[in-house]
């Protein structure tokens, strides 16, 4: 068996509903509260392969969660856990879950199945080191403690972490990443059989999800391992799973293999989560949003789950409940819980297949790119927000000891960066986290003063006018100047009404109209904004609105300063999926009717993508403080130049059935290096997959590429840099040449 | 700067404000500091022209200097330890001060412990037996403790258990004729006397510390990392002790070094009620005798002890809670 998980997925396709060799088998299994009454989990059965990856996609409270935790008989008090979940060990007999003794439950967990959670953080006791985790478990299940240290050294070592300095650090100590990767480390420290894993990556920003994503398909060849693994993303698991199941309302609307899944979906509910996707290489005005939400426990719909909400609906579906059957009859391993599914598949199409043709010809596109071209060549006219090799460093709080022992730390969060911002400009600002995005974008609004270099608004230095020598005053750069919170809950006051906040901002653009006038205005701007009836959200407080209304609110907020830039930080992150292509169009009309600039900060390249696409805006990607490309986005999409570019695009999920699951991160490290102590020379040399040795020393500056728009910080754009004639780094491509090729 | 550095130098400059404070407070008593020395001094048959120079050789102070130079005298009067001599007393305010704070914080210390302790231990029983009967009707009793002031306690447990009763002693520290020494017997006896304002001083404290540790225990029980301990299979030992209780106690440990730095000011009432010869009560009776320097030792000692227990507490939260030197603890 061990050798067969290696192989390919199509070989593990198995024939039916059960599959040949199962390590669980889940009947009938529910999960109730309230004594039955609400139940949120219902009548699962499904079984779980050997060595197989599981990708189980659902929305949130839709009880993928409590699907996890049942397998490891874990369902939070008071919940009630029936049916019949059956484990084959690798040898024995098999275990019924149900009927463990209390001592047995306690052995079965972690050393036969065990589970990371999404929050690594809180995983964690933060009292104690990573390494008295290891001990504490290996103690409480009578294993050898050295030894077991010894496994979990070389778990740490394959998931790119230094063992000794994990195991003796504070869980606050290390990275999101490192973290998730050492609780990853601590839930397989038993050599358990199972992986359950439940969001394990969603906490994380795209890169790290990608990275961890394939040490995960490493590791479960390595370890023979089962994985189940749980994510409201879909296109983070297709890159991993070999089949997939999507949960909705408590039960399996579809399983299968993956690439059926993927490529043939016959579930309504799959294919409009498929078609909802923001992807890299779909057209963007194919990316709908599924209208409605998923039933709560106690209004589940007496027929079809998904019915409510599905456009193929007919009488049937409102009276009687599917049950999960295959889907054709010769191919029993896929199967969906819909009465159509030859018609859903008819009758909703995918865009990203449609995408594939389309792209040859990228005709869409070609007007956008000239228009940034022209307005990059618009150099004569003053800029609207102009910086110039500008620096931020912070200088960290010490301790007690290292007061005297060290120096102060310095935290390089931006350096040396030059951008310009025109008049009704759209940028995007995309990096890792803890890449100085959001520091950079709060110095070009003028909220953060930068260490070195100038700011300048229309020609006027920000600092000097706040200190009172300039000729634009600088209240008024200050209310050109605005932001929208990636959090809006916490942004909004939340014991004003909704007319309260916004008229503040009407009053001090406005002071002279009287409250009448003000109130008109304010709603008609809510109605602008999809927000009717108006005049009912004006007299409501912020708890009583969606996260997406919230954000609205943050944005009429922003809009009704009459500003010249806004800064959107992280602005849709907070919003759910669905809603965001909404609010990213919502920005972008908005913008030229109020005559603004856009400053959006991501680490979302997909998002960063559509919203730089359709307002014909730059992308400037961000590594350790410094700008490393710059372009179009569709020029950045399609001929990355700096790798480091390239590995966002590698990291951002498409639904690309070739593409998919294929090699390594294009990356030699996965964790970013310390912005205390940058690396010298071109600071992406250390993870850079083509750096050679002129990396190490040179600092490569922004300079113009050949054959398209933008800027890119690479010596590989110089025909005739020495890089070209120096060695290639440890782990490094021989032949970078042929990396740009792909 | 660096914050260790900050809050050093803060202490000095606490200290003096503390100082300027009591000088300037006292001088706007009526009658002034030195009019009842003066009295007494004539009525001992000080020539009326020594009276001054008299003053003067007692407190450090030139009653007819202007009021810079006696504020100067006085700060440089602290600085040397040297606080005056005590008017009621007769003797120098140090010695008085030597002599009875060691009983007061014997009090203090004790009772606060001993209230942290069993507050504590109340509080976690309570957040694991959530919404039960017990976490009902401890969850009352605290509330109860809290809302009573100590003094009531004291002034009952005084009356029943001291006078009605006759068990316990009804003032002083130690019995007359028990030498200070390390025999059982002086031991014994400095317990007994202190046994009932120990008492009442900690059950009025343990009503808020059992809620504090309730709400924070309920919280810590909620997080993942319990939950995954548990699905690692740890002991319930463990749990409950490395787990729970450590992140549970964590935040109360500042609260903790608080609390005793302003009950030490609480045992003025206290002391009073039991004759108990500590701070407080020369405090009172310092106030009583109009003893302006005896008056403004007291109140110093109990400031800058208060100061230091702040102090303290700052500069050790971050040893015993690794996330404070990073500054991103999450409690609170």
């Amino acid at each position: 068996m061990a050798t067969d998980s290696s192989s390919s997925v199509s070989d593990r396709i198995v024939s039916r509903g059960t599959v040949e060799d199962p390590i669980f088998e889940i009947t009938e299994t529910s999960v109730t509260y309230d004594d039955g009454e609400t139940c949120v989990l219902e009548d699962v059965t499904v079984s779980i392969d050997r060595h197989e990856i599981l990708g189980i996609v659902g929305e949130s409270g839709s009880g993928k969660s409590m699907f996890a935790s049942a397998l490891l008989d874990a369902i939070p008090d008071p919940g009630v856990l029936s049916g019949d979940i059956r484990y084959h060990p690798p040898d024995g007999p098999p275990v019924d879950l149900l009927e463990l003794t209390d001592e047995e439950r306690r052995q079965f967990r972690w050393e036969e199945v065990s589970m990371v959670f999404q929050g690594a953080m809180s995983s964690f006791n933060p009292t104690m080191k990573i390494g008295a985790h290891f001990e504490e478990t290996l103690k409480a299940h009578d294993k050898h403690v050295s030894e077991g240290l010894e496994f979990a050294r070389e778990l740490l070592e394959n998931l790119y972490l230094e063992p000794e300095r994990v195991l003796d650090a504070y869980p606050h100590e290390l990275s999101g990443g490192m973290q998730q990767r050492a609780l990853i480390a601590l839930s397989m420290v038993l050599d358990p059989a199972v992986l359950v894993m439940d969001e394990p990556t969603a906490a994380l920003d795209l890169l790290m999800q990608r990275s961890i994503l394939t040490l995960l398909d490493r590791l479960q060849r390595t370890y023979d391992l089962t994985i189940v693994f749980i994510t409201h993303d879909l296109p983070l698991v297709a890159s991993l799973a070999d089949r997939m199941a999507i949960i909705y309302a408590f039960q399996f609307a579809e399983i299968g293999p993956r690439d059926e899944i993927i490529g043939n979906a016959a579930h309504p509910y799959t294919r409009a989560l498929l078609n909802a996707t923001p992807n890299v290489d779909a057209p963007l005005d194919e990316m709908q949003p599924i209208e409605g939400e998923g039933p709560a426990p106690v209004s589940v719909p007496s027929g079809c789950r998904f019915e409510p909400r599905c456009p193929l609906a007919t009488e049937e579906c409102r009276t009687t409940d599917p049950p999960l059957a295959a889907v054709d009859r010769d191919r029993t391993s896929h199967r969906s819980a819909c009465h159509h599914p030859a018609t859903a598949r008819e009758e909703i199409r995918l865009n990203f297949d449609e995408a594939n043709d389309e792209l040859e010809s990228a005709s869409p596109v070609e007007p956008s790119e000239s228009a940034v071209e022209t307005r990059a060549e618009q150099t004569s006219e003053t800029p609207l927000l102009s910086l110039d090799d500008v620096a931020v460093h912070f200088t960290e709080e010490q301790g007690l000891t290292e007061r005297f022992t060290k120096d102060p730390t310095v935290v390089r969060a931006v350096d040396g960066v030059s951008l310009d911002i025109h008049e009704q400009d759209l940028v995007c600002l995309l990096g890792e986290s803890g890449c100085g995005k959001t520091t950079l974008g709060k110095t070009l609004i003028g909220l953060q003063r930068p260490t070195d270099g100038s700011i300048e608004y229309r020609g006027q230095d920000i600092w000097e006018a706040k200190d009172g020598d300039g000729e634009i005053p600088y209240d008024e750069i200050r209310s050109a100047l605005q932001i929208i919170h990636q959090d809006p809950g916490s942004a909004l006051n939340p014991n004003r009404r909704i007319a309260d906040i916004l008229s503040e901002s009407l009053r001090h653009t406005h002071p002279n109209i009287g409250r009448n006038e003000r109130r008109r205005r304010m709603h008609s701007l809510l109605e602008r904004i999809g927000m009717a009836p108006a005049d009912e959200f004006l007299d409501r407080y912020p708890h009583q609105l969606s996260g997406g209304e919230k954000q609205r609110v943050a944005l009429a907020r922003a809009l009704l300063m009459n500003p010249d830039a806004i800064l959107a930080d992280e602005a849709i992150s907070a919003v759910d999926v669905s809603l965001r292509i909404e609010i990213m169009d919502l920005m972008l009309e908005l913008q030229s009717e109020f005559e603004t600039s856009f400053l959006f900060v991501s680490h979302d390249l997909s998002n960063a993508r559509y919203f730089a696409e359709h307002g014909d805006g730059r992308i400037a990607v961000m590594y350790l403080g410094e700008i490393v490309e710059i372009g179009s986005a569709e020029r950045l999409i399609h001929d990355p130049r700096h790798p480091y570019t390239e590995v966002l695009r590698w990291a951002t999920p498409d639904l690309e059935l070739d593409s998919m699951g294929a090699g390594d991160p294009p990356l030699r490290e996965v964790d970013v290096p310390d912005p205390i102590d940058p690396p010298s020379g071109c600071r992406f040399h250390t993870r850079c997959p083509v750096a050679r040795e002129a990396c190490r020393e040179q600092r490569p500056n922004l300079r113009r590429i050949d054959e398209g728009d933008g800027k890119a910080a690479c010596f590989r754009e110089d025909p005739n840099h020495e890089y070209w004639d120096s060695d290639p780094l440890d782990g490094a491509v021989e032949q970078p040449e042929e990396f740009a090729g792909d | 700067m660096n914050y260790y550095l900050k809050r050093t130098a803060q202490i000095p400059l606490t200290i003096l404000a503390v100082a300027t404070l009591t000088f300037g407070l006292i001088r706007l008593l009526p009658g002034g500091p030195f009019t009842q020395l003066r009295l007494e001094l004539l009525q001992q048959g000080v020539p009326a022209e020594q009276v001054d120079t008299r003053i003067e050789a007692l407190q450090n102070i030139r009653p007819d200097a202007p009021l810079w130079q006696q504020y100067l005298d006085y700060l440089i009067g602290v600085a040397q330890l040297d606080l005056g001599q005590s008017i009621s007393l007769n003797e120098p305010v140090i010695d008085v001060l030597a002599r009875s704070l060691p009983w007061t914080v014997f009090l203090v210390v004790t009772s606060t412990i001993l209230m942290f302790v069993v507050g504590v231990v109340i509080g976690a029983l309570q957040a694991y037996w959530e919404g039960s009967r017990f976490d009902r009707l401890t969850s009352g009793g605290s509330i109860f403790l809290m809302s009573v002031p100590y003094y009531i306690f004291a002034v009952i447990f005084l009356f029943i258990l001291a006078f009605q009763l006759q068990l316990f002693p009804t003032g002083n520290a130690v019995d007359r004729g028990v030498d200070a020494s390390l025999s059982l017997a002086y031991f014994s006896s400095v317990l007994h006397h202190a046994a009932l304002p120990i008492l009442a001083f900690t059950i009025s404290g343990i009503g808020s510390t059992a809620l504090n540790m309730r709400g924070n225990g309920i919280q810590v029980l909620g997080k993942e990392y319990v939950e995954v301990a548990r699905l690692r299979g740890l002991s319930n030992n463990r749990i409950a002790t490395r787990y729970v209780a450590r992140n549970a106690i964590l935040p109360m440990y500042t609260g903790l070094l608080l609390l005793i730095g302003f009950r030490l000011g609480g045992t003025v009432v206290l002391e009073e009620i039991f004759s108990y010869p500590g701070l407080g009560y020369y405090m009172i009776q310092a106030v009583n005798a109009n003893d302006y320097p005896l008056m403004m030792g007291c109140f110093l000692v109990i400031t800058v002890t208060l100061v230091v227990g702040v102090y303290i507490a700052d500069l050790t939260y971050g040893l015993i809670d690794p996330r404070i030197s990073a500054g991103d603890s999450d409690e609170y």
